[in-house]
């Protein structure tokens, strides 16, 4: 069982015998401790979307889901696809990327982890530190090596952060998938 | 004819007056103004009593119009056969976050498979919050049945569900204000005879400790000051500062200031005391809500949560105020002061200093909220309309 303000995205809960992704879950506090959780939801059996508001007390039945390694294999508009290790395809449409949409392009071997219902893919996500190529980022400040001054920076799918000042074009940088930050330049 | 919807209110009572003040003027309205069927379910008839005293504590009673029966603890072992027969009402509202008994719900999806679903409505904490605007009025699922709620914000915007206001409540205060006697009559009926080119302020508030700068400040003031307090927690802690043993009925004068303590007062007279004071000290959500429809000075206590969090929901609402009648940034210092259980000394002069400006902003800010729909005429526009 979860609660309103346990939910998060790529879970996937029971509403009224239905299965429903949440794809996005903002909370809010209410009054006297209380919270509204503001959800958009997709129902993995028609599609169908919905912004829904629950109050974080409120009690949702987790819906079994089957877990797999995957990594990404190519962009077939409007979809992307996914191979696991016995390279069964699989395919997941852009809302459903999740964070992973900042850090997708072409020949990334990272491994992620899809989840499934009923055989069909229905998020994913990837690994915690992921290493990408910075193809621009602003001017240096000058001199500045204590990495504490930041810059903003852009990787290869256009995806922005901010990265330490001492970072140039042509870099690799190590980024925390969980929270989006620039980690450290990726050792060579 | 076609019968008038039944509406089914129902309030649990946390602590304070909050809930019940909220739920028992919707139910009245509701009732008075729309000629509906109202049936409000409460778990705490003393709390009832105590805003309206002609309430009983009995299970069942008809009330202004609106049937209240007591919410018991064990409404869910009600037999299969009465809930049939008292079958959920066409639309119902679970105010201020509280659930329903799944009895009841079980009621209610039953009635949507008769093909009448009821209206359901989440009726929210009141916030001027940004993210209010964006949840009001979006429809919930709910896990079990199936069964569509929707989640309803009170606001300070034409965006949110509105403030509850009567239809008649403008013109009766603009009739009680324009004879200066009515507010001097009304006083005078509660020991309270007006000092000329005094102040008359009223103090309904949370146990605070700032108070006790407060009352050297209008002990020493220039000016006369009656002070209208109630019993409750901050009385106790006024008769700690002073060690008196004040209750309702009794005065003293200190310096300057005279201190009136007052009873309970029903719903519709505490309007008439926001009316007849020039500076109205309020808490929670009824009462700021009645103030600002007072159209004068006001000194909020938010509700306090935890982390704080209420501090942010305060700094919202006076954000604003600012915005649509102008700043008035030393009554929101104060305000601040008052919520930060500080110092109010400095505060409270500039304030007073300000006094006019003041007075001006709590009127435009008033006229503000008078423009778009009450919250009860929102409500059922929002049923029809979901229909």
């Amino acid at each position: 069982m979860k609660t309103g303000q346990e939910l998060r995205a790529g879970h996937v809960i029971n509403i009224d015998g239905q299965p429903w992704l949440i794809q996005k879950a903002e909370i809010s506090r209410s009054g006297r401790n209380t919270a509204v959780v503001k959800t958009k939801l997709k129902n993995l059996l028609n599609g169908y979307l919905t912004e829904t508001p629950y109050k974080a007390d409120d009690k949702f039945e987790d819906i079994s889901l089957d877990r797999k390694e995957v990594t990404y294999s190519y962009f077939a508009d409007p979809v992307y696809v996914f191979v696991d290790t016995e390279y069964e395809q699989y395919e997941l449409a852009a809302d459903d990327l999740g964070d992973l949409v900042n850090y997708i392009e072409d020949g990334m071997e990272d491994i992620c982890e899809a989840v499934f219902f009923e055989g069909r893919m229905i998020s994913i996500t990837p690994p915690n530190t992921v290493t990408r190529e910075i193809v621009y980022s602003e001017p240096s400040v000058r001199g500045d090596t204590s990495g504490k001054v930041m810059k903003r920076a852009r990787l290869s799918n256009g995806h922005e952060l901010q990265v330490s000042d001492f970072v140039n074009v042509g870099d690799k940088v190590v980024i925390d998938t969980r929270t989006g930050e620039y980690k450290s330049r990726a050792k060579d | 004819m076609p019968q008038s919807p039944r509406w089914d209110i129902f309030c649990k009572v946390v602590d304070n007056y909050g809930d019940i003040g909220v739920c028992w003027r919707l139910a009245r309205q509701l009732a008075a103004e729309r000629s509906l069927g109202v049936r409000l379910w409460v778990d705490d008839l003393p709390a009832l009593k105590a805003i309206w005293p002609a309430a009983r504590l009995d299970d069942e009673q008809l009330l202004a119009g609106v049937e209240v029966r007591r919410w018991h603890l064990d409404f869910d072992s009600l037999s299969t056969a009465d809930l049939a027969a008292d079958l959920a009402a066409d639309v119902v509202i679970e105010a201020f976050a509280c659930h329903l008994p799944s009895s009841y719900i079980a009621s209610m999806a039953l009635k949507r498979d008769q093909g009448k679903p009821p209206q359901w409505y989440n009726l929210e904490y009141l916030s001027a919050e940004a993210w209010v605007e964006g949840c009001h009025g979006l429809f919930s699922i709910d896990p079990e049945t199936g069964l569509h709620k929707a989640f309803f914000f009170p606001g300070f915007t034409p965006r949110t569900g509105g403030l509850i206001r009567e239809h008649n409540l403008s013109a009766s205060r603009n009739a009680f204000l324009a004879d200066p006697g009515n507010s001097a009559q009304w006083l005078a009926q509660r020991g309270v005879e007006r000092q000329p080119g005094g102040l008359t302020i009223s103090l309904f508030a949370y146990a605070n400790p700032a108070i006790d700068s407060l009352l050297r400040t209008w002990q020493a003031s220039q000016l006369p000051i009656d002070c209208l307090v109630f019993e409750g927690g901050l009385l106790d802690h006024i008769n700690t500062t002073l060690a008196t043993s004040l209750t309702a009925g009794d005065q003293v004068q200190l310096g300057a200031l005279r201190l009136f303590v007052l009873p309970f007062l029903r719903q519709d007279e505490y309007d008439r005391l926001l009316w007849s004071c020039d500076i109205n000290f309020v808490r929670g959500e009824d009462s700021f809500v009645r103030a600002q429809w007072a159209g004068k000075p006001l000194v909020w206590q938010i509700y306090p949560q935890e982390d704080a969090v209420h501090l942010k929901k305060l700094e919202a609402w006076l954000e604003q105020t600012a915005e649509i009648s102008g700043s008035a940034l030393s009554a929101a210092r104060l305000i601040r002061a008052w919520n930060n259980q500080a110092d109010c000394s400095t505060q409270w002069q500039q304030a007073i200093n300000e006094q006019k400006h003041w007075q001006q902003q709590a009127v435009q800010w008033a006229e503000h909220l008078n423009s778009f729909e009450d919250l009860v005429s929102q409500l059922v526009y929002f049923g029809q309309k979901s229909l």
